[in-house]
């Protein structure tokens, strides 16, 4: 997936600045950046949930926009942060929503079978029965990931997927997105808001400040005191733990 | 477990149909004279339309209302309370007002629904379409605005019947406060085709309901074309509000009472089930309560007296007990 000079206006207020980068296949991106740098913007606009003033989204060699909405449901996933369903829905029911693009209201048995897959590997199947909307919050952010297991797509979009859980869930959340990745093969990009998880869990990190991209590359690339410095205005110790950076900001 | 729950949504339908089954036969038996045949077939000649008018009702008003709750995620609200049947009521009084009611659109009262029907669809979809993309679907706005742009559509309605010619308003009159008492029979046959028709031209989106109540991002994410699917629903709710309206004159919380009553008995997700359970509680209320009116008060009180009153009552819970309105 190639981006290409993406800009985007709110109100004439410039939000997305001649933004250009390439995601790599299978692997973790990271969206990192202070609130406002565009993040979610760029989310938005490359999982086509919203329009571009300017620019290109190339995805698999064609313009995002050219592909029928049905055809690249097949292929990409979004998940944003809210996700409130009035309606009473179990998980089993959420879950079986990811196989809509294939099969439409109508679940063949291999569907079923996907949705059996994807409830395990989420370890949902004690609750694949219960509302969501009486789930904790840990709990249906999972329900969540399943379905888009289900959806099997292979690129998955997240936003912010550890914002409102706790630091077990959170951390549990990451160790599923490094699974995404290493285990079924996809590619994922997510924006986070904790630096660590970021450096941690990813392999390549995409610093935004301001509407453009302040730096993109590796982990290491990224993570060291003069850019994190630069990026958030804030001072930044690098220290290492196993081999990846840790930062603290005070 | 998910096959126990199945079996009790079924068995709620089996229970359903049949008590408006009971309804319907209880309407056209009552009180009959079974001797007299002319009586007999006079009776049947009087009961037989309102009871196919209150049908068309239902249907068009639980459907209506289920698909307009869900387009706007949102429970608490109907097309009704958003001032859509006044805007209606508007609309064929302004027809009236500017074409004269001697005029070839007046006095047919098929061309005239006809008319109405495309004005309605157009102004309808324009202004409310609008009205959610400038809020960003934020549904205490939307109310609020809805219940401005009620009184605004009537204000206005009211001002023209008021410089109206004495004899024209007469006519209009009779067309304009329809009840179930006074219910507008001349469009029954152009009402079902025009129902049959949306129901096919719009069975794509129908399909696709149950995918965009996750919200728009989530429809978007499963291949949902968001934008034209949402204006093409809203533009059937549109109509069949305007069908509804136009055969029995405005009762606003109808819509509430029978769409949250089937979303709390079904506890489901599918809309199929949801429409056809709005619609067999629309059967029930709609005539259940006629025959309260027509023989137990005697028509000396309208049974949007009762719609009004119960619905009224049945807002204030679902808005108290509803905690993420």
């Amino acid at each position: 997936m190639i981006i290409e000079k993406l800009s985007k206006h709110y109100d004439g207020k410039k939000v997305l600045n001649s933004v250009s980068f390439e995601i790599p296949k299978k692997s973790v991106i990271s969206m990192i950046g202070p609130n406002g740098a565009g993040k979610s913007t760029v989310l938005n606009i490359i999982s086509r949930l919203m329009a571009q003033d300017e620019g290109v989204v190339n995805f698999e060699g064609k313009n995002i926009k050219k592909y029928k909405s049905n055809e690249l449901s097949k292929r990409l996933a979004i998940l944003t942060q809210t996700n409130n369903v009035q309606m009473k829905l179990t998980v089993r029911e959420l879950v079986s929503f990811g196989r809509f693009p294939y099969s439409g209201n109508r679940l063949t048995e291999e569907d079923k079978k996907m949705v059996d897959k994807a409830i395990s590997y989420m370890e949902l199947n004690d609750f694949e029965d219960r509302f969501i909307d009486e789930l904790s919050g840990g709990q249906r952010q999972r329900a969540y990931i399943a379905m888009v297991i289900a959806q099997n797509t292979e690129y998955v979009m997240l936003d912010e997927p550890t914002n409102n859980l706790d630091i077990y869930h959170a951390t549990n959340m990451m160790k599923i997105v490094r699974k995404l990745c290493d285990e079924l093969g996809k590619t994922v990009i997510l924006v986070l808001h904790e630096i660590n998880y970021a450096a941690f869990y990813s392999d390549y990190i995409c610093a935004m400040k301001n509407g453009q991209i302040a730096k993109f590359g590796t982990v290491k690339e990224v993570i060291n005191k003069e850019t994190l410095s630069e990026i958030y205005n804030v001072d930044f110790e690098i220290l290492e733990i196993q081999g990846k950076p840790l930062s603290i900001y005070y | 477990m998910q096959s126990i729950a199945k079996r009790n949504n079924t068995n709620k339908f089996i229970v359903l149909t049949f008590m408006a089954i009971i309804a319907v036969i209880t309407y056209m038996l009552i009180d009959l004279n079974f001797e007299n045949s002319r009586l007999l077939s006079f009776a049947m000649k009087i009961r037989f339309p309102k009871l196919i008018v209150m049908i068309i009702v239902s249907i068009s008003i639980g459907g209506a209302s289920i698909i307009f709750q869900s387009v706007i995620n949102n429970r608490i609200v109907t097309p009704c309370l958003l001032g859509m049947n006044s805007l209606y009521s508007l609309i064929h009084t302004a027809v009236v007002f500017f074409a004269g009611s001697a005029s070839i659109i007046a006095t047919n009262s098929n061309l005239s629904f006809a008319f109405d029907l495309i004005l309605m669809a157009v102004v309808a979809t324009t202004i409310y379409s609008y009205l959610f993309k400038k809020t960003k679907h934020n549904v205490l706005y939307v109310l609020l605005i809805g219940t401005v742009l009620t009184s605004l559509f009537t204000s206005i309605q009211t001002t023209l019947t008021r410089i109206m010619d004495p004899n024209e308003y007469d006519t209009l009159l009779s067309s304009l406060v329809a009840s179930f008492n006074n219910i507008n029979t001349e469009i029954i046959i152009f009402s079902i085709i025009l129902l049959v028709l949306l129901a096919y031209a719009l069975r794509k989106e129908l399909a696709l309901l149950d995918v965009i109540t996750l919200g728009k991002a989530q429809a978007i994410n499963l291949g949902v074309d968001y934008d034209v699917c949402i204006r093409k629903l809203l533009l059937g709710v549109t109509l069949c509000i305007a069908i509804a309206t136009a055969m029995v004159g405005p009762i606003s919380f109808l819509g509430l009472i029978i769409a949250n009553l089937s979303r709390q008995l079904f506890k489901t997700y599918r809309h199929t089930h949801l429409i056809l359970g709005s619609t067999l509680f629309g059967i029930i209320v709609l005539i259940g309560g006629q025959i309260i009116v027509e023989h137990v008060y005697t028509y000396s009180m309208p049974i949007s007296v009762f719609i009004t009153v119960g619905g009224g009552i049945y807002f204030l819970y679902l808005l108290l007990t509803n905690r993420r309105v």
